[in-house]
Protein backbone atom coordinates (compact mmCIF):
# COMPACT_ATOMS: atom_id res chain seq x y z
CA UNK A 1 0.00 0.00 0.00
CA UNK A 2 2.96 2.45 -0.12
CA UNK A 3 3.61 3.64 -3.62
CA UNK A 4 7.39 3.38 -4.43
CA UNK A 5 9.72 5.84 -6.42
CA UNK A 6 9.92 6.39 -9.84
CA UNK A 7 5.91 4.67 -10.25
CA UNK A 8 3.89 8.28 -10.61
CA UNK A 9 4.38 11.03 -12.80
CA UNK A 10 6.25 13.99 -11.72
CA UNK A 11 2.86 16.08 -11.29
CA UNK A 12 1.40 13.59 -9.61
CA UNK A 13 4.12 13.27 -6.68
CA UNK A 14 4.15 16.97 -6.71
CA UNK A 15 0.21 17.78 -5.84
CA UNK A 16 0.56 14.73 -3.35
CA UNK A 17 3.19 16.93 -1.61
CA UNK A 18 0.82 19.95 -1.59
CA UNK A 19 -2.10 17.81 -0.33
CA UNK A 20 0.17 16.39 2.22
CA UNK A 21 1.27 19.97 3.38
CA UNK A 22 -2.38 21.17 3.25
CA UNK A 23 -3.60 18.55 5.46
CA UNK A 24 -0.81 18.84 7.46
CA UNK A 25 -1.12 22.47 8.26
CA UNK A 26 -4.63 21.96 8.85
CA UNK A 27 -3.83 19.06 11.67
CA UNK A 28 -1.63 21.39 13.02
CA UNK A 29 -4.13 24.33 13.46
CA UNK A 30 -6.81 21.92 15.29
CA UNK A 31 -3.83 20.77 17.41
CA UNK A 32 -2.19 24.08 18.37
CA UNK A 33 -6.03 24.87 19.95
CA UNK A 34 -5.99 22.24 22.83
CA UNK A 35 -5.12 23.60 26.01
CA UNK A 36 -1.68 21.65 26.23
CA UNK A 37 -0.92 19.64 22.79
CA UNK A 38 2.54 18.40 24.68
CA UNK A 39 0.66 16.16 27.11
CA UNK A 40 -0.39 14.22 24.26
CA UNK A 41 3.03 13.16 22.77
CA UNK A 42 4.16 10.55 24.67
CA UNK A 43 0.77 8.97 23.03
CA UNK A 44 1.58 10.28 19.68
CA UNK A 45 5.21 8.90 20.09
CA UNK A 46 4.36 5.33 20.73
CA UNK A 47 1.85 4.97 18.21
CA UNK A 48 3.99 6.55 15.75
CA UNK A 49 6.24 3.68 16.79
CA UNK A 50 3.53 1.07 15.94
CA UNK A 51 2.53 2.41 13.05
CA UNK A 52 6.26 2.16 11.47
CA UNK A 53 6.97 -1.59 12.92
CA UNK A 54 3.51 -2.47 11.92
CA UNK A 55 4.78 -2.39 8.14
CA UNK A 56 7.06 -5.31 9.40
CA UNK A 57 4.81 -7.55 10.25
CA UNK A 58 3.47 -9.56 7.05
CA UNK A 59 0.09 -11.67 7.26
CA UNK A 60 0.27 -14.46 4.09
CA UNK A 61 -2.56 -14.44 2.37
CA UNK A 62 -2.42 -16.48 -0.64
CA UNK A 63 -1.28 -16.34 -3.49
CA UNK A 64 0.44 -12.79 -1.53
CA UNK A 65 0.85 -11.28 1.69
CA UNK A 66 0.20 -8.02 3.01
CA UNK A 67 1.49 -6.17 5.98
CA UNK A 68 -0.48 -4.41 8.67
CA UNK A 69 -1.50 -0.84 8.43
CA UNK A 70 -2.83 0.03 11.64
CA UNK A 71 -3.90 3.61 10.45
CA UNK A 72 -7.49 3.06 11.59
CA UNK A 73 -6.06 2.31 15.27
CA UNK A 74 -3.85 5.89 14.76
CA UNK A 75 -6.75 7.56 13.60
CA UNK A 76 -8.82 6.02 16.62
CA UNK A 77 -6.48 6.84 19.02
CA UNK A 78 -4.82 9.85 18.09
CA UNK A 79 -7.80 12.30 15.98
CA UNK A 80 -5.78 14.90 14.52
CA UNK A 81 -2.22 13.81 15.57
CA UNK A 82 -3.18 10.94 13.26
CA UNK A 83 -1.69 12.26 9.75
CA UNK A 84 1.59 13.90 11.56
CA UNK A 85 2.12 10.72 12.93
CA UNK A 86 1.33 8.80 9.85
CA UNK A 87 3.47 11.41 7.68
CA UNK A 88 6.48 10.67 9.99
CA UNK A 89 6.39 7.42 10.33
CA UNK A 90 5.93 7.05 6.46
CA UNK A 91 9.42 8.74 6.58
CA UNK A 92 11.30 6.73 8.46
CA UNK A 93 9.52 3.22 6.50
CA UNK A 94 10.78 5.14 2.96
CA UNK A 95 14.26 5.63 4.55
CA UNK A 96 14.79 2.50 6.55
CA UNK A 97 13.47 -0.30 4.44
CA UNK A 98 12.41 1.22 0.92
CA UNK A 99 8.54 0.78 1.69
CA UNK A 100 7.73 3.81 -0.44
CA UNK A 101 9.07 6.33 -1.41
CA UNK A 102 10.45 10.25 -1.03
CA UNK A 103 9.09 11.69 -3.98
CA UNK A 104 5.78 9.62 -3.55
CA UNK A 105 5.64 10.66 0.56
CA UNK A 106 3.01 13.56 0.11
CA UNK A 107 0.77 10.51 -2.10
CA UNK A 108 1.43 7.69 0.54
CA UNK A 109 0.66 10.21 3.34
CA UNK A 110 -2.81 11.32 1.84
CA UNK A 111 -3.66 7.36 0.48
CA UNK A 112 -2.61 6.55 4.23
CA UNK A 113 -3.30 9.43 6.23
CA UNK A 114 -6.99 10.54 5.10
CA UNK A 115 -8.55 7.36 6.10
CA UNK A 116 -6.74 7.16 9.60
CA UNK A 117 -8.39 11.19 10.21
CA UNK A 118 -11.81 9.68 8.42
CA UNK A 119 -11.17 6.25 10.87
CA UNK A 120 -11.18 8.95 13.99
CA UNK A 121 -13.91 10.76 12.91
CA UNK A 122 -16.46 7.48 12.62
CA UNK A 123 -15.50 6.76 16.20
CA UNK A 124 -16.45 9.65 17.84
CA UNK A 125 -19.71 9.25 16.44
CA UNK A 126 -20.27 6.46 18.51
CA UNK A 127 -21.46 8.74 21.00
CA UNK A 128 -21.47 7.21 25.17
CA UNK A 129 -22.52 3.62 23.82
CA UNK A 130 -21.84 0.86 25.82
CA UNK A 131 -18.94 -1.85 25.08
CA UNK A 132 -20.35 -3.10 22.13
CA UNK A 133 -21.06 0.07 20.95
CA UNK A 134 -17.87 0.83 21.14
CA UNK A 135 -16.11 -2.66 19.85
CA UNK A 136 -18.94 -2.25 16.49
CA UNK A 137 -17.70 1.63 15.78
CA UNK A 138 -14.04 0.31 16.78
CA UNK A 139 -14.59 -2.90 14.27
CA UNK A 140 -15.68 -0.34 11.17
CA UNK A 141 -13.03 1.99 12.25
CA UNK A 142 -10.07 -0.69 11.65
CA UNK A 143 -11.48 -2.20 8.78
CA UNK A 144 -12.65 0.77 7.04
CA UNK A 145 -9.53 2.35 6.81
CA UNK A 146 -7.69 -0.36 5.17
CA UNK A 147 -10.48 -0.82 2.67
CA UNK A 148 -10.25 3.14 2.21
CA UNK A 149 -6.67 3.31 1.84
CA UNK A 150 -6.70 0.22 -0.31
CA UNK A 151 -9.03 2.07 -2.83
CA UNK A 152 -6.95 4.98 -2.42
CA UNK A 153 -3.90 3.51 -3.57
CA UNK A 154 -5.44 1.62 -6.20
CA UNK A 155 -6.73 4.84 -7.86
CA UNK A 156 -3.68 6.04 -7.69
CA UNK A 157 -1.47 3.83 -9.12
CA UNK A 158 -4.29 3.50 -11.88
CA UNK A 159 -4.00 6.99 -12.80
CA UNK A 160 -0.99 7.23 -12.62
CA UNK A 161 -0.01 3.61 -15.10
CA UNK A 162 2.78 4.70 -17.71
CA UNK A 163 1.50 4.23 -21.16
CA UNK A 164 4.10 1.10 -21.80
CA UNK A 165 2.71 -1.28 -19.00
CA UNK A 166 0.20 -3.53 -20.07
CA UNK A 167 -2.92 -2.06 -18.08
CA UNK A 168 -4.87 -4.86 -18.14
CA UNK A 169 -2.18 -7.33 -16.60
CA UNK A 170 -1.57 -4.19 -13.74
CA UNK A 171 -5.40 -3.96 -12.71
CA UNK A 172 -5.69 -7.49 -12.52
CA UNK A 173 -2.84 -7.96 -9.98
CA UNK A 174 -4.91 -4.95 -8.20
CA UNK A 175 -7.30 -6.74 -7.88
CA UNK A 176 -5.95 -9.65 -6.53
CA UNK A 177 -4.50 -6.96 -3.70
CA UNK A 178 -7.83 -5.84 -2.96
CA UNK A 179 -9.20 -9.08 -2.33
CA UNK A 180 -6.03 -9.81 0.00
CA UNK A 181 -7.03 -6.31 1.78
CA UNK A 182 -10.65 -7.82 2.92
CA UNK A 183 -8.84 -10.90 5.24
CA UNK A 184 -6.50 -7.61 6.92
CA UNK A 185 -9.35 -5.30 7.24
CA UNK A 186 -11.09 -7.45 9.21
CA UNK A 187 -7.90 -8.08 11.43
CA UNK A 188 -7.60 -5.01 11.58
CA UNK A 189 -10.84 -4.31 12.24
CA UNK A 190 -10.91 -6.87 15.43
CA UNK A 191 -7.54 -5.80 16.18
CA UNK A 192 -8.98 -2.05 16.61
CA UNK A 193 -12.02 -3.45 18.36
CA UNK A 194 -9.99 -5.65 21.00
CA UNK A 195 -7.67 -2.47 21.81
CA UNK A 196 -10.77 -0.28 21.84
CA UNK A 197 -12.26 -2.84 24.71
CA UNK A 198 -8.73 -3.29 26.65
CA UNK A 199 -8.65 0.88 26.79
CA UNK A 200 -12.34 1.34 27.99
CA UNK A 201 -11.42 -0.87 30.80
CA UNK A 202 -8.26 0.13 31.96
CA UNK A 203 -8.26 3.92 30.87
CA UNK A 204 -11.74 5.22 29.46
CA UNK A 205 -9.67 8.47 29.13
CA UNK A 206 -7.31 7.75 26.22
CA UNK A 207 -10.86 7.32 24.03
CA UNK A 208 -12.29 10.49 24.72
CA UNK A 209 -10.26 11.23 21.38
CA UNK A 210 -7.42 14.09 21.07
CA UNK B 1 8.70 -13.87 -78.01
CA UNK B 2 8.39 -12.43 -74.41
CA UNK B 3 5.00 -14.94 -73.81
CA UNK B 4 6.85 -17.94 -74.76
CA UNK B 5 9.76 -16.76 -72.56
CA UNK B 6 7.26 -16.06 -69.54
CA UNK B 7 5.71 -19.19 -69.73
CA UNK B 8 9.51 -20.89 -70.01
CA UNK B 9 10.46 -19.34 -66.70
CA UNK B 10 7.02 -19.85 -65.09
CA UNK B 11 6.82 -23.54 -66.23
CA UNK B 12 10.32 -24.02 -64.47
CA UNK B 13 9.76 -22.12 -61.38
CA UNK B 14 6.55 -24.84 -61.01
CA UNK B 15 8.77 -27.62 -61.64
CA UNK B 16 11.98 -26.73 -59.14
CA UNK B 17 10.03 -24.46 -56.95
CA UNK B 18 8.62 -27.51 -54.44
CA UNK B 19 11.68 -29.38 -54.49
CA UNK B 20 13.68 -26.26 -53.57
CA UNK B 21 11.44 -25.32 -50.71
CA UNK B 22 11.81 -29.09 -49.52
CA UNK B 23 15.46 -28.99 -49.29
CA UNK B 24 16.04 -26.13 -47.14
CA UNK B 25 18.38 -27.44 -44.28
CA UNK B 26 17.95 -25.47 -41.00
CA UNK B 27 20.92 -24.29 -39.33
CA UNK B 28 21.35 -23.39 -35.33
CA UNK B 29 24.44 -21.00 -33.84
CA UNK B 30 24.85 -21.12 -30.44
CA UNK B 31 27.33 -18.90 -29.23
CA UNK B 32 27.65 -17.53 -25.47
CA UNK B 33 26.42 -13.91 -24.91
CA UNK B 34 26.51 -11.25 -22.06
CA UNK B 35 23.39 -11.16 -19.97
CA UNK B 36 21.49 -9.83 -17.60
CA UNK B 37 19.06 -11.89 -15.16
CA UNK B 38 17.05 -10.13 -12.74
CA UNK B 39 15.47 -11.39 -10.04
CA UNK B 40 12.47 -9.61 -8.43
CA UNK B 41 11.70 -10.13 -5.01
CA UNK B 42 9.89 -8.81 -2.12
CA UNK B 43 11.27 -7.47 0.76
CA UNK B 44 9.65 -10.67 2.67
CA UNK B 45 11.87 -12.95 0.16
CA UNK B 46 8.73 -13.94 -1.98
CA UNK B 47 9.24 -13.87 -5.64
CA UNK B 48 7.49 -10.81 -7.98
CA UNK B 49 5.32 -13.78 -9.77
CA UNK B 50 4.73 -12.53 -13.81
CA UNK B 51 5.79 -9.08 -12.57
CA UNK B 52 6.05 -6.74 -15.66
CA UNK B 53 9.61 -5.96 -16.54
CA UNK B 54 10.88 -2.95 -18.44
CA UNK B 55 14.50 -2.35 -19.32
CA UNK B 56 15.93 1.29 -19.97
CA UNK B 57 19.07 1.60 -21.99
CA UNK B 58 21.50 4.03 -21.14
CA UNK B 59 21.40 6.17 -24.20
CA UNK B 60 17.12 6.67 -23.82
CA UNK B 61 16.31 6.15 -20.13
CA UNK B 62 12.90 8.09 -21.28
CA UNK B 63 11.94 5.40 -23.72
CA UNK B 64 12.01 1.41 -22.69
CA UNK B 65 14.20 -0.60 -24.94
CA UNK B 66 12.62 -3.45 -23.60
CA UNK B 67 9.51 -4.68 -21.95
CA UNK B 68 8.64 -8.30 -20.89
CA UNK B 69 7.28 -10.57 -18.11
CA UNK B 70 8.68 -12.17 -15.38
CA UNK B 71 8.01 -15.73 -14.76
CA UNK B 72 6.25 -17.28 -11.97
CA UNK B 73 9.54 -16.93 -9.89
CA UNK B 74 10.21 -13.27 -10.68
CA UNK B 75 13.04 -14.20 -13.06
CA UNK B 76 13.60 -12.42 -16.41
CA UNK B 77 16.66 -12.65 -18.62
CA UNK B 78 17.60 -10.30 -21.15
CA UNK B 79 20.66 -9.42 -23.48
CA UNK B 80 21.71 -6.40 -23.72
CA UNK B 81 23.03 -4.09 -26.85
CA UNK B 82 26.61 -3.59 -26.26
CA UNK B 83 26.09 -0.05 -25.41
CA UNK B 84 28.10 0.97 -22.12
CA UNK B 85 26.85 2.93 -19.54
CA UNK B 86 23.93 2.34 -16.72
CA UNK B 87 20.82 0.50 -17.70
CA UNK B 88 17.68 0.75 -15.64
CA UNK B 89 15.39 -2.27 -14.92
CA UNK B 90 11.98 -1.44 -13.34
CA UNK B 91 9.79 -4.73 -11.89
CA UNK B 92 6.28 -3.83 -11.42
CA UNK B 93 3.15 -5.38 -10.20
CA UNK B 94 -0.16 -4.26 -8.48
CA UNK B 95 2.06 -1.00 -8.13
CA UNK B 96 4.54 -2.38 -6.50
CA UNK B 97 8.17 -2.82 -7.36
CA UNK B 98 11.23 -1.13 -7.43
CA UNK B 99 14.25 0.08 -9.71
CA UNK B 100 17.20 -1.67 -10.31
CA UNK B 101 20.32 -0.80 -12.06
CA UNK B 102 23.04 -3.07 -14.08
CA UNK B 103 26.26 -1.06 -14.96
CA UNK B 104 28.07 -2.30 -18.19
CA UNK B 105 31.37 -0.54 -18.78
CA UNK B 106 32.76 -0.54 -22.33
CA UNK B 107 35.15 -3.82 -22.03
CA UNK B 108 31.70 -5.78 -20.98
CA UNK B 109 29.92 -4.59 -23.43
CA UNK B 110 31.91 -5.44 -26.04
CA UNK B 111 32.99 -8.76 -24.64
CA UNK B 112 32.13 -12.23 -25.59
CA UNK B 113 32.13 -14.08 -22.63
CA UNK B 114 28.97 -14.90 -20.74
CA UNK B 115 28.48 -12.07 -17.89
CA UNK B 116 25.60 -12.65 -15.49
CA UNK B 117 24.40 -9.80 -13.50
CA UNK B 118 22.05 -10.89 -10.71
CA UNK B 119 19.59 -8.51 -9.31
CA UNK B 120 17.50 -9.13 -6.23
CA UNK B 121 15.39 -7.05 -4.64
CA UNK B 122 15.38 -6.57 -0.89
CA UNK B 123 19.13 -6.38 0.13
CA UNK B 124 18.48 -6.10 3.98
CA UNK B 125 18.70 -9.19 5.81
CA UNK B 126 15.80 -10.24 8.66
CA UNK B 127 18.25 -9.47 11.38
CA UNK B 128 19.03 -6.29 9.98
CA UNK B 129 15.94 -5.26 9.22
CA UNK B 130 14.36 -5.69 12.97
CA UNK B 131 17.89 -4.00 14.37
CA UNK B 132 17.02 -1.29 11.93
CA UNK B 133 13.46 -0.97 13.37
CA UNK B 134 14.48 -1.28 17.51
CA UNK B 135 16.36 1.88 16.77
CA UNK B 136 13.87 3.90 15.09
CA UNK B 137 11.24 2.67 17.84
CA UNK B 138 13.67 3.55 20.42
CA UNK B 139 13.75 7.03 19.28
CA UNK B 140 10.10 7.24 19.72
CA UNK B 141 10.05 5.70 22.84
CA UNK B 142 12.51 8.26 23.88
CA UNK B 143 10.76 10.74 22.59
CA UNK B 144 7.28 9.34 24.55
CA UNK B 145 9.67 9.80 28.32
CA UNK B 146 10.96 12.88 27.11
CA UNK B 147 7.30 14.41 26.95
CA UNK B 148 6.08 12.55 29.95
CA UNK B 149 8.98 13.53 31.96
CA UNK B 150 8.42 17.03 31.17
CA UNK B 151 4.93 16.46 32.49
CA UNK B 152 6.12 15.36 35.75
Amino acid sequence: MHVPDGFLPLGVTLAGYAGAAAVTALCLSRIARRPDPRADMPRVAMLTAAFFAGSLIHIPVPPTSVHLLLSGLTGVLLGWFAFPAILVGLFFQAVMFGHGGITTLGVNALVIGLPALAAGALFRLRGAGGPARDAVFGFAAGGGAVLLAAGFFAAVVIAGLPAHLDGELERRAIGVLALAMLPLAAIEGAVVASIVGVLRRVDPGLLRGV
Amino acid sequence: MWAAARAAALATALATGPSAALSHAAIVQAAPVQAVAVHATYDTGEPMAEAQITVFAPDNPAEPWLRGIADGEGRFVFVPDPIPGRWAIQARTAGHGAMAYVTLDAEAAEAAPLVVAAIAGGGIDPLQRWVMAAAVIWGFVGTALYFRRRRG
